[in-house]
């Protein structure tokens, strides 16, 4: 169990060591999917590229934002 | 008619050819050079596999939307990671990383242990060489196909120009590297971030069937966006700093002050 854990903690700090980045990136990939796929969104699908753009935007803003606010980093300020 | 083939695989490939060897270039420099051959190399060699067990069938076996996402979704998280970091060493969040320095201090400790030095092979620039140079290269077979696909030795036509592509590509890139390795190394990262986020963004859009305005040349503008909107963080956060400074300093004295207050 610890050794499937380490795998797993070495794998996700190897690719991203960031929650917020990769929630915010999963979570824009499950959004164009839906708007891809379902027939309902489809009036969203010219929008996509917006989408996607102001998701990446607003992820890399959300990580700084959490590096910002964290309390070692207000007292180097 | 068979020149017209041999132009437009040698303008298409030469397009793919410019985004693969862009990321290998990204791997050697920021990385190491042997990484970065070995993942291209690497990369070579499946899709020689992949292209001589399946040949023409490779169109239509081979999802390439489904590559195109699964790299795109690797590529934005390295990207926005490295973005980040680059984005926090410009605005004093991180102290600045002087590669250069690190590598003398841990050369001379290696040498007074009398340990080798570490030249190995690093996973990052491996696998990020390999996953560029497979994906446009598979696009290149794939417009080999398409444009060869006509008939009377068009296959070996499309090849040619392709081959013709990859050569002009390798030649140029081996002459920019030079002045590429000149630049600072943290500047370099920001650039990498930015481009790995530019690419990423382009091919996870793809998969999904996004078509992007100016076709490949949309790249451009993506990392144009992104720079500048990385500009603005690093401004932003910059001039945060010496308000929260202020703020905190006021905050303090006036805690001082109640205090005296409250002994006296």
């Amino acid at each position: 169990m610890n050794i499937i854990l380490k795998v797993i903690l070495a794998v996700y700090n190897f690719f991203v060591g960031d929650l917020v980045i990769l929630l915010g990136v999963t979570l824009l990939m499950v959004v164009l999917a839906l708007i891809h796929f379902l027939g309902a969104l489809a009036p969203l699908r010219g929008g996509s590229g917006i989408i996607l753009i102001v998701g990446v935007l607003a992820t890399l803003v959300a990580t700084l934002g959490r590096e910002v606010m964290r309390p070692e980093n207000k007292q180097k300020a | 008619m068979p020149w017209a083939i041999v132009i437009a695989a040698f303008l298409a490939s030469a397009v793919e050819f410019v985004e693969a060897f862009t990321l290998v270039l990204v791997a050697g420099i920021t990385v190491n050079w042997r990484s970065a051959i070995v993942g291209a190399l690497a990369a070579v060699a499946t899709l020689a596999v992949i292209v001589a067990t399946l040949g023409v069938a490779l169109v239509t076996l081979i999802p390439l939307k489904v590559l195109r996402f699964v790299i795109g979704f690797l590529l934005l998280l390295f990207g926005l990671k490295w973005l980040k970091n680059a984005i926090q060493r410009y605005s004093g969040l991180k102290f600045l990383h002087d590669e250069e320095a690190i590598y003398t201090t841990n050369l001379a400790q290696a040498r007074a242990r009398g340990e080798p030095v570490k030249t190995g092979l690093d996973t990052f620039g491996v696998l990020l060489s390999y996953k560029s140079v497979l994906l446009e290269g598979l696009e290149v077979a794939f417009i080999v196909i398409s444009f060869g696909g006509s008939g009377a030795g068009g296959l070996g036509l499309a090849a040619l120009g392709a081959a013709a592509a990859g050569l002009l590509v390798i030649g140029v890139g081996a002459l920019v590297q030079a002045p590429l390795q000149r630049i600072p190394e943290n500047t370099l990262k920001f650039i990498v971030g930015i481009m790995l986020t530019t690419f990423g963004t382009f091919w996870s859009g793809e998969s999904f069937g996004i078509t992007w305005p100016f076709s490949d040349l949309f790249l451009l503008l993506l990392a144009a966006l992104y720079l500048v909107a990385s500009v603005l963080l690093i401004t932003a956060i910059t001039r945060r700093k010496p308000r929260e400074a202020l703020a905190t300093t006021i905050l303090q004295a006036s805690i001082l002050s109640q205090k005296k207050e409250v002994r006296s």
